[in-house]
């Protein structure tokens, strides 16, 4: 036995089943609509009707939360019907679908970029519109969500450093990337100390022959930092790293002068002990078989 | 010449000098079916618009109508042009809509093929002579390359009742015979013999009376590939000449096709003189060395490329160059000289700037956070470029479980300016968890299972409301959960959770796992007769990457705590009492296998102590003569194992590979103190599938041999009842399996395998002798599908008579299914 909506969409009668899709759309049961929107906009092609049964096909599909077809219909919709008075608001849905789709920021932000790019088309579109201003706001969060997701990343570098020092270095790199990618970041000051401290922990697990000229890499950083953020609340944070760094270079030159006073020790014995073994050493060469 | 115009009544449309008119209105004619108001619509020649002529707006009208779909032909007339303003007529022809085709004559898989050949047509196009022809042309081509030659399509439409001007396009279909090949000839050939040309021909042969299966069953596709492979495999034993001339197909008779092939061999080539240019980087002597391809050996191409670019392992000339940063590294061998049958080369070689990593980025995770993928990345800003470490990255984010291996693609995007590359990690996700929902006949009852596993699980996300989809994801932890029972006799349930990087900072895993199972007779526990053994167990543990000695190595601890009450249970040293096992376990492994599922390479390495602390030497508890309760009730010993595989590609069949699998396993189970004895549990059982099925976690060891019941390879003199239900202290093994692909893609591997096992059981390590072995022989097949896991069967022959069990040898089938990759043992 087959419920009245089986029956009606097995049926031929098309005007029927727009009522009925209109009607079951404004009862909000939009997944019955959708099925019979599916079945008439093929038979609905060249139509005057056409216009606003897509307009409510596509709109099922957003109340379905299926954005990626629904905004794939709006822009249909829009592209067919540009002199559409549903032409501005389909536009719009189609580029707030992408935004909904735009995923956390530690994911793939392809939908952010198209997002940014759908709603920046529609401030192109229709400047004047009361939704342009949500547009641009929409576009500043997703903005937001793409810089917080390189400085996360390239702070990911500076977590690693524990595990391998070569991080650290990775660090210095990924975060002046961040810098030279989004130069005026809300970040902007984490990423200046977290570039100098990455600096100094990598100098500070160096070989002591490497790391005079690495603390003085950090020490410009350093300078690069306060010159930039004089009355940052990091400071006091960064004049630490400073002299840490200060104090690195002081005990990697007496680690290094140390090392320079034994070897010149070990090379006075070794001269000495030469001259001793002088006369042996020769005895030894008469003895050795020449081929 | 004449300047192109275009005369409308009397008025000329000049192309040089475009005017600008007013639509004064547009009328359609010879429509019936379609709406006039739309189509004039769809035209965007609106009234009122101003439009220039001759000019674009004109041919876009033309152009969306067609985009309907609906005319066979679309005229756009100007009916008049009064001063300014410009009317117009749109002439369409109309024809009938396709709404869908009906296919008669092929079978069922071959009408979705041929449905999806064609799917842009139906309901989507009317039907004119151009629909009949390319349907036509589509199907026969389709036909043709399954190898049916002589087929005939014929067309039949009939009305669609549901709309007006619409029909179903009915394609009878009359595919004939499908062709089998009668001989195929070859002309030209001096040095190859035809029997052997024949032999390339990998996938398209002769018929003969012998060949049972496939016995030359033409297919074009696959004829095409076989002539490249033909003339590459001549290649290869040094006839670089060797072309395909001509090669006909004809029409043998009803039923069969023969093919002639004229060939041209050319002489055989040898290597000559090889000179290496433009190396400053590595000199010539160490390049000649990695190239190893010496004067006067046999010109191969495929040879040259494979020690210029090509080896897997990484031991030819760009790779060296490739894993020094040199990313736009390029050779290109000329061929200065040819004279009589021998090739000088010249190696021209361009070194580039040696490149160093910048931005590391990882494109299409959708549900894996970024940092999961990134941490297990070799290649490093700041680093020089290497091509070795961004292979090991692809293994690496392969081995996380939930990315398709074959689309995990790097791409490196090189900045010349100033020497750094980018490098793009590409992935796409795949479907990682893994469900086991069961239900089977064990023991006279019903036994059902229900397990599920989340292999990218994030528990940071457990109270996120919104991070559900179903379940909190992309954190690459790991949650499962798994519960048998089949009511009052047997019941088992156990959680485990593990996270791979603890705290996010090191390579630290973190493990925490959980079990209760009981199993009884299914008295009431008042009853005299009852019998019960229940075990609870927790486990923590912590596990690293080391660097050293090198970074295929890991080490792992853990700390153990099981309980195990036994009410008057047989079959073990005790039958009623509480006991205790508190031990720590280390594990130090070396894993370098190149892939999971399939490995083709590589080896896996392991060897665990776990230990119990001595009791027996710290409590005052007199063994000889203590109580079974006071004896048991703290359980000591020290086990030893040590597992070996080891993966050896021996022969490369097109894209699969024949696969040589060697493991060793050894197990030792010993004794504190003598007078306590050996340990009633945490022993090995040997032989059958080595699934933790029914006798899931009694406190032992299951370790698989095939041609053996479950459990049955026990020591010689033993008593097999207890050696079979709580194991034997000592083991050996050994496997010697080949492996064959016969599926390999994403939703499914599956391959098929010959083993021969060998292994043994002993209860004193003075009887233990490993080349006493049990021995059995077989086959298998196994199938790994993402939701399932690995699920397989063997049949195995045991050669050696197990004294005491009759049915332990000879043959046996075994199932097995292991949802975590590389759970068989």
């Amino acid at each position: 036995c087959k419920s009245r909506f089986e029956k009606l969409r097995l049926s031929n009668d098309v005007s029927k089943k727009y009522q009925e899709g209109i009607r079951l759309y404004n009862k909000k049961d939009y997944s019955k609509a959708l099925i019979l929107f599916e079945g008439l906009a093929q038979k609905y092609r060249g139509t005057a009707e056409a216009e606003d049964l897509n307009y409510y096909y596509a709109f099922t599909l957003y109340r379905l939360k299926d954005y990626t077809t629904a905004r794939y219909k709006f822009k249909e919709f829009a592209d067919t019907y540009p002199n559409s008075k549903y032409a501005e608001e389909c536009r719009y849905y189609g580029a707030y679908c992408y935004y909904l789709d735009s995923p956390n920021s530690s994911l793939d932000q392809e939908n952010t970029y198209k997002a940014i790019d759908a709603l920046q088309l529609f401030i192109n579109y229709y400047p004047k519109s009361e939704r342009a201003v949500q547009a641009a706001q929409y576009i500043a969060n997703l903005r937001d969500k793409l810089e917080t997701k390189a400085f996360d990343n390239a702070k990911l570098y500076y977590t690693l450093g524990g595990y391998d020092v070569a991080y650290y270095r990775s660090a210095v790199v990924a975060l002046k990337n961040t810098q030279i990618e989004f130069p005026d970041i809300k970040y902007i000051e984490e990423i200046d100390l977290l570039i100098v401290k990455s600096q100094y922990m990598y100098a500070k697990n160096s070989y002591p022959h490497r790391q005079e000229e690495r603390f003085q890499e950090a020490i410009g950083y350093y300078n690069e930092f306060m010159e930039a953020h004089p009355d940052s609340k990091l400071v006091s944070e960064a004049k630490q790293l400073k002299e840490d760094s200060e104090a690195g270079i002081a005990s990697a030159r007496k680690i290094l002068a140390k090392e320079a006073e034994e070897a010149a020790k070990y090379a006075a014995l070794a001269k000495k002990d030469e001259k001793q073994k002088d006369t042996t050493t020769k005895k030894a060469e008469i003895k050795t078989p020449i081929k | 010449p004449a300047r192109p115009s275009l005369t409308v009544n009397g008025l000329d449309l000049d192309y040089f000098n475009p005017k600008e008119y007013i639509i004064g209105g547009t009328t359609l004619s010879g429509s019936k079916y379609t709406d006039k108001e739309v189509i004039i619509i769809l035209s965007k020649l609106t009234r009122g618009e101003t439009i220039t002529l001759p000019g674009e707006a004109t041919a876009n009208a033309i152009k969306n109508l067609w985009l309907q779909g609906l005319f066979d032909d679309v005229k756009l007339n100007i009916s008049k042009i009064v001063s300014d303003t410009v009317y117009f007529d749109i002439e369409v022809v109309e024809r009938p809509r396709l709404t869908a085709f009906e296919f008669i004559g092929v079978t069922k898989s071959q009408k979705t093929d041929i449905a999806e050949r064609l799917q842009d047509k139906a309901g989507k196009t009317i039907i004119n002579d151009n629909l009949y022809n390319t349907t036509k042309a589509i199907i026969n081509k389709y036909l043709l390359d399954k190898g049916y030659f002589f087929t005939t399509i014929d067309f039949k439409s009939k009305p669609d009742t549901n709309q007006e001007n619409s029909v179903i396009l009915q394609v009878l279909i009359d595919k004939g015979k499908r062709v089998k090949v009668h001989e195929i000839n070859f002309t030209g050939n001096k040095d190859f013999k035809s029997a052997k040309l024949r032999k390339f021909l990998k996938k398209t042969k002769q018929q003969a009376f012998y060949k049972v299966f496939g016995s030359g069953k033409f297919n074009k596709e696959k004829y095409e590939e076989d002539k490249v492979k033909l003339i590459a495999k001549m290649q290869e034993n040094g006839y670089r000449e060797a072309a395909i001339l001509k090669d006909s197909i004809y029409r043998y008779n009803d039923k069969s096709i023969g093919i002639d092939i004229d060939l041209h061999e050319g002489p055989k080539y040898y290597f000559g003189n090889i000179t290496w240019v433009g190396n400053a980087k590595y000199t010539t002597e160490f390049l000649e060395k990695v190239f190893g391809i010496e004067k006067g050996q046999l010109f191969s191409e495929e040879k040259l490329e494979a020690k210029l670019r090509g080896s897997a392992n990484g031991d030819d000339v760009s790779s060296v160059y490739l894993n020094d940063g040199y990313l736009t590294f390029n050779i290109d061998p000329v061929q200065t000289k040819i004279y009589n049958d021998t090739v000088d080369i010249e190696m021209r070689i361009y070194e580039g700037p040696q490149y160093t990593n910048n931005k590391i980025s990882v494109v299409g995770n959708t549900i894996t956070n970024d940092r999961v993928v990134l941490r297990n990345v070799y290649t490093k800003p700041g680093e020089k470029f290497s091509k070795e470490l961004l292979v090991r990255s692809i293994r690496e984010i392969g081995q996380l479980g939930n990315f398709d291996e074959s689309k995990t693609n790097p791409i490196p995007k090189p900045n010349a300016a100033d020497g750094t590359v980018d490098i793009e990690y590409h992935v796409e996700e795949k479907p990682s968890d893994q469900v086991e929902l069961s239900g089977g006949f064990g023991g006279g009852r019903v036994i059902g299972t229900l397990g599920l596993t989340f292999n990218n699980f994030s528990l940071r996300n457990i109270f996120n409301g919104e991070a559900y989809k179903p379940l909190p994801k992309g954190d690459g932890q790991k949650l499962s959960l798994r519960g048998q029972t089949n009511g009052k006799f047997y019941q088992s349930y156990s959680f485990s959770f593990s996270e791979p990087w603890f705290g996010g900072k090191k390579p630290v895993s973190f493990g925490l796992s959980a079990f209760t199972s009981l199993q009884s007779n299914g008295l009431s526990a008042s009853s005299s007769d009852f019998q019960k053994i229940r075990l609870n167990g927790v486990s923590v543990s912590l596990g690293r990457k080391l660097k050293w000695p090198d970074n295929w190595f890991s080490l792992s601890h853990a700390v153990n705590l099981n309980q195990y009450v036994l009410n008057n249970y047989p079959g073990y040293l005790f039958s009623t009492g509480t006991s205790y096992n508190l031990n720590l376990t280390q594990e130090i492994a070396r894993d370098s296998r190149n892939h999971n599922i399939f490995p083709t390479g590589g080896a896996y390495l392991k060897f665990t102590i776990q230990a119990t602390p001595p009791y027996s030497l710290l409590n005052n508890v007199n063994y000889a003569i203590a109580s079974d309760k006071l004896r048991y009730k703290f359980t000591e010993y020290h086990k030893w194992k040590f597992e070996s595989q080891w993966f050896q590609t021996i022969a490369t069949l097109g894209s699969k590979q024949l696969v040589l699998k060697a493991q060793a396993q050894f197990g030792f189970l010993g004794s504190y103190n003598n007078a306590v004895g050996q340990s009633a549990f945490e022993r090995f059982k040997l032989g059958g599938d080595g699934m933790q099925g029914f006798d899931f976690l009694q406190g032992s060891e299951l370790i698989a041999m095939r041609g053996y019941s479950n459990n049955s390879v026990v020591p010689l003199g033993a008593n097999t009842t207890i050696a079979q239900s709580s194991g034997s202290p000592i083991f050996t093994k050994y496997v010697i399996e080949l492996r064959y692909p016969v599926i390999s893609s994403q939703q499914a591997t599956a391959f098929l395998t010959t083993f021969a096992e060998g292994g043994n059981t002993w209860n004193k390590f003075s009887d233990y002798n490993p080349f006493n072995i049990r021995r059995s022989i077989g086959v298998g097949a196994k199938i790994f599908l993402p939701i399932f896991g690995l699920l397989g069967i063997d049949y195995g022959y045991g050669f050696d008579k197990i004294p005491g069990i009759p049915d332990a040898n000879k043959g046996q089938f075994h199932f097995s299914i292991a949802q975590q990759i590389g759970g068989f043992n």
